[in-house]
């Protein structure tokens, strides 16, 4: 590093004179975004946009703080960092098995899910679709007269067997 | 430094698993770094370093890669935007963890005592200075830094920092001695 410093007078001399946030007020006072922060810091700004940019580190004792401080990281070798940072940092993101979604719930998983949200959703879809079952089994007669259909139908075709047992017995003089 | 111009950012911003471990073997140094240079005066903890150093990976992932897909490689380098980035998300941890964890009891009397020290200053007028020589006499008289590390900071030669600031307090000088207030 250079000794190259100003003379004691000229501090003096900036010493006197009023320099802080509070007497800036001809500064922009508009944010820095990181991106343009990092576009100044690598001098890739206009005359025009760099100016407003070393307006705003003049004024603002933390954006120098930090301009300094990471124009004097970005110039030197950086050193190794440790393994831990790496394996805990990685570990951040999982491979897409892992961070695949879990499948949507059925409907029965739905409506027999064992918490306690949408109860009341739940025990109303259930009750409609009860209801909707026993409407559907009365419209269609319900299960004594469909056992009795059947029951009609078996006779009817055991009937229709025997006589036409007969009438071949009978065809042949039996 | 290379290895993070190397690396496919719309692969990474996917998701990809491959993508996410090159980026942080390349970004890891940087960020060590940065994280390391901002919490120096705070002296925190070497696990409160690594915590913030992680928390710094954590905001660069976090809501779906958000903040990495802020960046626009057109307007700067992404070392250059990661270390911003860092020292940022660095300073916002050492703040959280000294606002949870200093009661106001354990801060020495002397620190929280204000010294009556005011003094009429003299205002600069607007427009005397330009931006580039406010900020010039600001690094070398405020915060202590010599011509080089200036030079460093504005990407500009030595040289051109001493004229700047030759001029600066040419024009201040002739300022204030016409109309001492």
């Amino acid at each position: 590093m250079s000794t190259d410093r100003p003379t004691q007078s000229d501090k003096e001399l900036w010493q006197s004179l009023a320099t802080g946030r509070d007497v800036a007020s001809w500064v922009v006072k508009a944010p820095v975004s990181d991106l343009d922060f990092a576009a100044w810091l690598e001098g890739r700004m206009s005359e025009e946009a760099a100016a407003r940019i070393e307006a705003a580190v003049a004024t603002d004792p933390d954006l120098r703080r930090a301009a300094l401080e990471l124009s004097e990281v970005l110039g030197q070798p950086l050193p190794i960092a440790p393994a831990r940072l790496e394996v805990r940092a990685k570990a951040l993101v999982g491979f897409e098995v892992e961070r695949r979604p879990p499948a949507l719930p059925g409907l029965f998983d739905w409506l027999f899910a064992s918490d306690r949200r949408f109860a009341f959703q739940r025990a109303a879809a259930m009750s409609a679709a009860v209801v909707i079952a026993i409407s559907g089994f009365m419209l269609g007669g319900g299960l004594g007269e469909s056992m009795a259909q059947e029951r009609h139908t078996y006779t009817t075709q055991q009937h229709d067997t025997s006589n036409d047992l007969s009438e071949f017995l009978v065809s042949d003089g039996i | 430094m290379t290895e993070l111009n190397q690396i496919d950012l719309r692969t990474l911003v996917t998701g990809n698993k491959r993508a996410w471990d090159g980026f942080v073997a390349a970004a890891a140094p940087l960020i060590n770094a940065v994280v390391r240079r901002a919490l120096a005066s705070y002296r925190l903890s070497e696990e409160d370093v690594m915590d913030a150093a992680q928390d710094v990976f954590v905001r660069l992932c976090a809501n779906d890669y958000r903040l990495l897909k802020t960046y626009d490689p057109a307007r700067a380098g992404l070392a250059t935007w990661l270390a911003v980035v860092a020292r940022s998300a660095a300073i916002d941890h050492a703040r959280r963890r000294r606002q949870a964890t200093l009661p106001l009891d354990d801060v020495p009397e002397a620190n929280l005592g204000v010294e009556d020290r005011h003094v009429e200053k003299l205002k600069i007028p607007q427009g005397l200075l330009t931006e580039r020589q406010m900020l010039v006499l600001k690094c070398l008289y405020d915060e202590e830094k010599d011509v080089a590390e200036v030079a460093q900071l504005l990407k500009i030669d030595a040289q051109t920092v001493r004229s700047t600031h030759h001029k600066a307090l040419l024009r201040l000088r002739s300022h204030f001695q016409k109309e001492p207030q």
